[in-house]
C-alpha cells in the first residue's frame, strides 16, 4: 500500500495521545467557556477511538465511559457513510431527544467535542460557539501533540497491572 | 490507541474479540461481564440485531482499579462477524491495541475462520496495523463439540505468528479468562515497550523465536487452561482498589467562569446576558475587542437576551480564549466598529432575534466636533434673508 507522506493531522491521529495535567486544564478551560457561553448542560472530548479526554459541566447519568464509545462509533459510523455519499465527512452529528440533545462535533482529525443541552438554550447557539471551541481546541491538541513527550509510566507498571488483571479473576 | 491521562491519571486500552460470526465473541464478553466484580466492570452495552446478532459492536469497560497510581482500565470490544457487516467490523478496529481472535473449533467452520482471519489483517493494513506487530491472542472456543478439529491442526491454519493460543468453551466460561489475561499482558508490555520510546517490534511472550521456519514448527503447544474456571460468586473478590465517588472519576461540578482572574482581550467580544441557568454568574462581557478573535459589531442588543451579530477575523492566531467581565460603571470599550457587514452571526436565543441589519446609520456625532457651525450660520443667514424679502415684498 503506499502511502504519501503524512500530514499534520494524519500524524496525529496515528500517535496515540498522553496528556499531561496542564494540558487538560486548557482543554477544560475552553470548554468552561464554551459551556458558559452555549449554556449547554456538559461537554465530553472523547478520543476517536472511544476514549473519554475529559468531561465538564454537569455529570452523565450513566457510565461516561460508555456514552463516549457509543459516541466514537456513531461518528466512525457517520463517516462511512459519508465516504459512501462522496463526502470526506460530516463534521457535525445531531440527535435531538425530548428532553435532552446531543450535538457531535469533530475536532481536528482524532478528537470529538459531544455537548449535551436542553430547552436552557438551543441548537443554534451550541452550534455556533462549539464551532469557534473547535478551532481553539485543535489549536491546544496539536500543540500537545508537536511536544516530544514520553508517557512516563512507572517501570513496573506492567507487571504490576497483571497482577491486578490476576487478582480480578 | 493507548490514552494515557496523567490528569486524571489513567491509563485505557482497547481490545478488540474478533473472529467470524457465531463463533463466541459475545458469549466471552458476556462471561466477563457475569464474573467480573461489581466495582471492576461498566455496562455491557450491546449494539444488536433482533436475533442477538452483533450489528456494530458489544463493549465493556473493565477497570483494573489503580495500577502504580494509574487508573487502569480496559475497553473490551466484539465486532459482528458476519461478512457482509465489513464495513462496521473495520470502524471497529480503529485505535485498537490488542486483538483475541475467536476461532470456532467445528471443522465446518475453518474456512469462516480462515476468512476472518484473512480479513483482520486486511482491515489492520488499512491502519498501518498488522497481526505481525500487534498484541494478539487466539481462542480455540467450542471445543466440546464432537466435529472440533484437533488444536495443531487450527494452530498452524490460524495462528502464523505464534499468539498465545488457548482452548476455550465459552459459554461455560472455561478459557475465557486465561485468554483475556495473556493479551492483556501482551498489550501491557507493548505499552512499556513504547513508552521507553523503542521502535521494537511486538514480541508475543509465548513465542521464544517468532517467524522460525514453517508454522509447524511452532514450539509451543497451546496448553489447555488447568481447570474449567468455576463460575465465582463476588463476595469472595478483594474490594477493588478504586478511587472514592463513582466509578469514573470525574469531579461532578465544575469550576464556573466567575473567576477572579482578569479576562481581558475576549475572544467572543461578548457573551449573550441571559438570565441565570445554574450556569453560576451571568457574565457580562460587553465590548471586548480582541485583534485577530471576534468582534463585537453590534453592542447595543447587550442585556436584552438576544445574541451578537459578530464579525470574525482570523489574520491573526487566536488569541487566548478567555471573557471580559463588564465592570460596574466601566466605560465601553473604544471598539472599532467594522465597516463590512458582519460576516457571521449568533444565533438567536430563545425567542429573541439578532437585528443585525437594524442596526441604525451612523449620524454625524455633532457635540464632537464644531465643523458643522458654519453651516448653521450659513443656513440661518440664507432663511433669514429669505423671510426678509418676502416680509418685504407682502408688506
Amino acid at each position: 500500500m503506499s502511502r504519501e507522506p503524512m500530514s499534520r493531522d494524519e500524524n496525529l491521529r496515528n500517535s496515540r495521545l498522553v496528556f499531561y495535567e496542564n494540558d487538560v486544564q486548557r482543554l477544560n478551560a475552553e470548554i468552561d467557556t464554551f459551556l458558559e457561553l452555549s449554556k449547554a448542560r456538559c461537554a465530553l472530548l472523547v478520543d476517536r477511538d472511544g476514549h473519554l479526554v475529559t468531561r465538564r459541566g454537569e455529570p452523565v447519568r450513566t457510565s461516561e465511559e460508555t456514552v463516549s464509545a457509543l459516541i466514537a462509533g456513531s461518528f466512525a459510523a457517520t463517516r462511512e457513510m459519508a465516504r459512501l455519499l462522496g463526502e470526506n465527512e460530516f463534521a457535525i452529528l445531531f440527535h435531538q431527544g425530548t428532553r435532552d440533545s446531543i450535538q457531535l462535533q469533530l475536532i481536528g482529525e482524532r478528537t470529538l467535542l459531544a455537548t449535551l443541552f436542553d430547552g436552557r438554550t438551543n441548537l443554534g447557539m451550541v452550534r455556533f460557539y462549539a464551532q469557534e471551541t473547535a478551532g481553539r481546541i485543535t489549536d491546544v491538541l496539536h500543540e500537545i501533540h508537536s511536544q516530544n513527550r514520553s508517557a512516563d509510566l512507572n517501570a513496573d507498571f506492567s507487571s504490576r497491572a497483571e497482577d491486578a488483571l490476576d487478582k480480578l479473576f | 490507541m493507548v490514552q494515557i491521562n496523567f490528569a486524571q491519571k489513567s491509563v485505557n486500552l482497547k481490545v478488540v474479540y474478533y473472529g467470524p460470526g457465531m463463533s463466541g465473541k459475545t458469549t466471552n464478553l458476556e462471561v466477563i461481564h457475569q464474573r467480573a466484580p461489581e466495582g471492576n466492570r461498566g455496562d455491557l452495552t450491546s449494539i444488536s440485531t433482533d436475533g442477538d446478532r452483533t450489528l456494530f459492536f458489544d463493549y465493556m469497560p473493565l477497570d483494573l482499579g489503580t495500577v502504580a497510581g494509574m487508573r487502569t482500565a480496559f475497553q473490551l470490544y466484539t465486532v459482528p462477524g458476519q461478512v457482509y457487516y465489513n464495513s462496521t467490523r473495520k470502524l471497529v478496529l480503529q485505535g485498537v491495541d490488542g486483538i483475541i481472535f475467536i476461532a470456532d473449533s467445528s471443522a465446518s467452520m475453518v474456512n469462516q475462520n480462515l476468512e476472518s482471519l484473512r480479513n483482520l489483517e486486511e482491515n489492520l493494513n488499512e491502519y498501518g496495523k498488522s497481526l505481525a506487530t500487534l498484541p494478539h491472542a487466539i481462542q480455540l472456543n467450542k471445543r466440546d463439540l464432537p466435529d472440533a478439529m484437533p488444536v495443531e491442526e487450527l494452530g498452524r491454519l490460524l495462528n502464523p505468528h505464534n499468539a498465545p493460543m488457548f482452548e476455550a468453551i465459552a459459554n461455560t466460561g472455561q478459557g475465557v479468562f486465561p485468554t483475556l489475561k495473556a493479551l492483556a499482558a501482551s498489550v501491557l508490555k507493548n505499552i512499556m515497550n513504547e513508552s521507553g520510546q523503542k521502535a521494537a517490534a511486538y514480541q508475543p511472550p509465548s513465542a521464544p523465536a517468532p517467524h522460525t521456519g514453517a508454522p509447524h514448527a511452532r514450539p509451543s503447544v497451546p496448553q489447555r487452561p488447568n481447570a474449567p474456571a468455576p463460575v465465582r460468586p463476588t463476595a469472595p473478590f478483594p474490594p477493588a482498589a478504586h478511587p472514592p465517588g463513582p466509578m469514573h472519576g470525574l469531579q461532578p461540578s465544575y469550576p464556573h467562569l466567575s473567576s477572579p482572574a482578569p479576562m481581558a482581550g475576549g475572544f467572543y467580544g461578548g457573551a449573550p446576558a441571559a438570565p441565570p441557568m445554574g450556569h453560576g454568574q451571568p457574565l457580562h462581557a460587553p465590548h471586548a475587542h480582541a485583534p485577530g478573535g471576534m468582534q463585537l459589531a453590534q453592542p447595543g442588543a447587550y442585556g436584552t437576551g438576544t445574541p451578537h451579530a459578530l464579525s470574525q477575523t482570523r489574520s491573526q492566531p487566536r488569541p487566548a480564549l478567555s471573557l471580559t467581565v463588564a465592570k460596574p460603571g466601566a466605560p465601553p470599550a473604544p471598539a472599532p466598529r467594522p465597516q463590512r457587514a458582519a460576516t457571521t452571526q449568533a444565533p438567536a436565543a430563545g425567542k429573541g432575534r439578532a437585528h443585525a441589519s437594524k442596526a441604525k446609520p451612523a449620524e454625524p456625532q455633532k457635540t464632537s466636533s464644531g465643523k458643522f457651525t458654519p453651516v448653521l450660520i450659513m443656513g440661518g443667514a440664507c432663511l433669514g434673508a429669505v423671510l426678509a424679502w418676502v416680509l418685504m415684498n407682502v408688506l
